[in-house]
């Protein structure tokens, strides 16, 4: 599924944010514009997508963003928006003439919320979010960013049964920009993670609360007896990093936010979403050569060599390169070495 | 060659007035629209179409599901907000209708695309020194070459599926400006060879009786041959490589920025990429064998 970012700007500053490069890096005033839009539509039609995600920055922010989900629904896809929820008055009215009476199964808002303890934020911020989970709960799946080892969930249940939000949560652990210093979940601290999640079980189960695991996580960090219970779930767990295959208002592509930087294209130079996937598949496959996974152990494992697991992202092996020993595919050294840190 | 078509005000005087005709109503609002049909019907004559005239946007028309039997021509200023469009696309692509815009925007170039995107057959309306030929020309490939599911988008597919590389082409009948298919009358009935002149009061006749076939009538055959005058001339136009698909329709403005004839010379080139992809493979290109 490809992901269409319909600004770069955003109303919000999360400290784990790993999309900060890529929208510090461009035009604050770049929009998709509706020709560009049309383009992707047809792009992905003919390469057979019927689902896509509108992202920003803040896609809700977009003065059309209404529009635009309306025309994707009409173009046949089922339509996916990553928010934040922080909708001013006249934007939630919009939603709700334009957008309550779609079906639930075709429109979905994954919306991101943050602790309120640990990541705290402003009174008018945190209302601006419930008035929007109160309008549009039935189409919001909560979604989570985990970038501290001891994070909670408890809020989250507590949302879902609030605001009647949907019954699957988005669980997906922070990644780093390599070179960038962001906060983000280290190898060290995955096992940690897993645990903590695990301590959830319970709650899960009594919620009727599904996880959805994110890229990025390693396999070989969760037991035997926590894999069967994520796999009891609709859509059983992978453990592989892919291509998200974002697209810019300026018609740019890359991999996903973490290597916006690398081997990033325009969306002209390809003739179906298959061979951007095949360019970025290529790109993963030379890192990957010169290292197996983000753990020693990740040389010689099974599931690594079966492509079960992936030895977590690509970004992550990325970032150790940037402070370790250089590369020996030039291109990407190149890209790499205008992101170390200087001496 | 028979009479051509009839394309008058909605009058049910003059209505009254002709039998056996095929009439095309002008008319300004959507609801005046089934009435109209419904009088022609009535009156004796058949209908072509009802062509309607709006001051506002198409998504501020009161379209609904009791016209979707009449053949309709909506000529709108603007496509106006998406949001409201959705709540008359199943009447816009349930209905016999065909949305023209005029070009000389450039949200309504994007509007064209969007809605032949959304599989309504729609039409660029040509703007005399108004119109952006770059995105005009963007528009065009759009619309004849673009793999993608999508409506025609006129003129430029009756253009590309009509073009034969022997022959001229005036496709002026798309916007219903074309004196071998179709006459303007006046609410008094007088004759006049465009829309136009009618509005203009520029006649050629005082009632469709006068006219016993179009090919004789002085007036329409002189129009019909007026491109030749071009070549008499030795007119700009005349040497254009776009000239057999133009006919010299933009005159005024050829040799100012030789923007339509850049334009033309592309459709040209998109209208014979489309006709060997109907011969069932790609053009051969002069470095092929």
């Amino acid at each position: 599924m490809a992901n269409i970012l319909l600004t770069t700007r955003c109303n919000r500053s999360c400290p784990y944010c790993f999309a900060e490069r890529e929208m510090a890096g461009s035009d604050v005033d770049s929009l998709m514009s509706w020709e560009n839009l049309i383009y992707i539509a047809d792009f992905l039609l003919m390469s057979g997508q019927r689902r896509v995600s509108l992202l920003g920055g803040e896609p809700t922010i977009h003065p059309e963003c209404v529009d635009y989900i309306l025309y994707l629904l009409e173009r046949g896809f089922d339509v996916t928006v990553f928010t934040n929820g922080m909708l001013g008055k006249s934007r939630r009215e919009e939603f709700r003439r334009h957008l309550t009476g779609i079906s639930r199964e075709r429109l979905t808002f994954v919306c991101n919320l943050n602790d309120p303890l640990q990541t705290p934020a402003p009174h008018t911020e945190r209302e601006r979010i419930e008035e929007f989970l109160s309008l549009m709960g039935p189409w919001v799946s909560p979604g989570f960013n985990i970038y501290r080892p001891d994070f909670t969930l408890d809020f989250l249940f507590d949302a879902i049964n609030r605001f009647g939000l949907k019954r699957h949560l988005r669980l997906g652990i922070t990644h780093p920009i390599p070179g960038k210093g962001n906060g983000f979940i280290r190898p060290a601290e995955m096992r940690q993670v897993v645990e903590r999640l695990y301590s959830y079980r319970e709650i899960f189960e009594a919620t009727r609360v599904s996880p959805g695991l994110d890229c990025g996580f390693p396999m070989c960090k969760f037991t035997d007896e926590e894999l069967g219970w994520l796999n009891r779930f609709r859509g059983s767990p992978h453990f592989r990093c892919g291509a998200a295959v974002d697209i810019t208002p300026d018609m740019s592509v890359y991999h996903c936010f973490p290597l916006s930087d690398y081997q990033r294209r325009s969306l002209f130079e390809f003739d179906s979403l298959l061979e951007i996937e095949e360019h970025f598949r290529q790109l993963r496959q030379q890192i990957r050569v010169e290292i197996a996974g983000i753990f020693e152990e990740c040389d010689g494992c099974r599931q690594r060599e079966d492509d079960v697991c992936s030895g977590g992202g690509v970004c992550q092996l990325l970032n150790r390169f940037v402070d370790e020993a250089p590369v020996r595919i030039p291109e990407i050294e190149h890209e790499i070495a205008k992101n170390r840190h200087p001496l | 060659m028979k009479l051509p078509k009839i394309v008058i005000p909605y009058n049910k005087t003059l209505l009254r007035s002709m039998s056996g005709q095929i009439v095309a109503v002008r008319v300004k609002s959507i609801p005046q629209a089934a009435e109209a049909a419904a009088h022609v019907r009535d009156s004796g004559n058949a209908l072509f179409c009802v062509i309607v005239e709006a001051n506002s946007p198409l998504a501020e028309l009161a379209l609904h599901d009791g016209i979707k039997d009449i053949p309709l021509a909506i000529m709108a200023p603007a496509m106006g907000k998406f949001r409201r469009v959705t709540a008359i696309l199943p009447v816009l692509r349930g209905g016999n209708i065909r949305i023209y815009l005029p070009c000389d925007r450039p949200d309504n170039i994007t509007s064209l695309r969007l809605l032949s995107s959304l599989g309504i057959h729609c039409c660029a309306l040509f703007a005399p020194g108004e119109t952006n030929w770059e995105e005009l020309a963007d528009l065009m490939t759009y619309a004849v070459l673009e793999r993608a599911p999508h409506a025609p988008i006129e003129p430029f597919e009756f253009i590309a599926s009509s073009y034969e590389p022997s022959s001229y082409l005036d496709w002026g009948r798309i916007f219903f400006d074309d004196p071998r298919h179709f006459l303007h009358l006046d609410a008094r009935g007088r004759v006049a060879l465009s829309r136009r002149e009618a509005s203009m009061g520029d006649f050629i006749a005082a009632g469709i009786a006068e006219i016993a076939a179009a090919d004789e009538f002085p007036a329409i055959s002189e129009r019909i041959n007026s491109w030749r005058y071009r070549l008499a001339e030795n007119h700009p136009c005349a040497f254009c490589a776009g000239w057999k698909i133009c006919l010299g329709r933009f005159a005024p403005e050829a040799g100012e920025d030789g923007g339509c004839a850049g334009f033309f010379q592309e459709m040209l080139d998109v209208a014979r990429q489309r006709g060997a992809q109907r011969a069932g493979g790609e053009e051969l290109r002069v470095w092929q064998p």
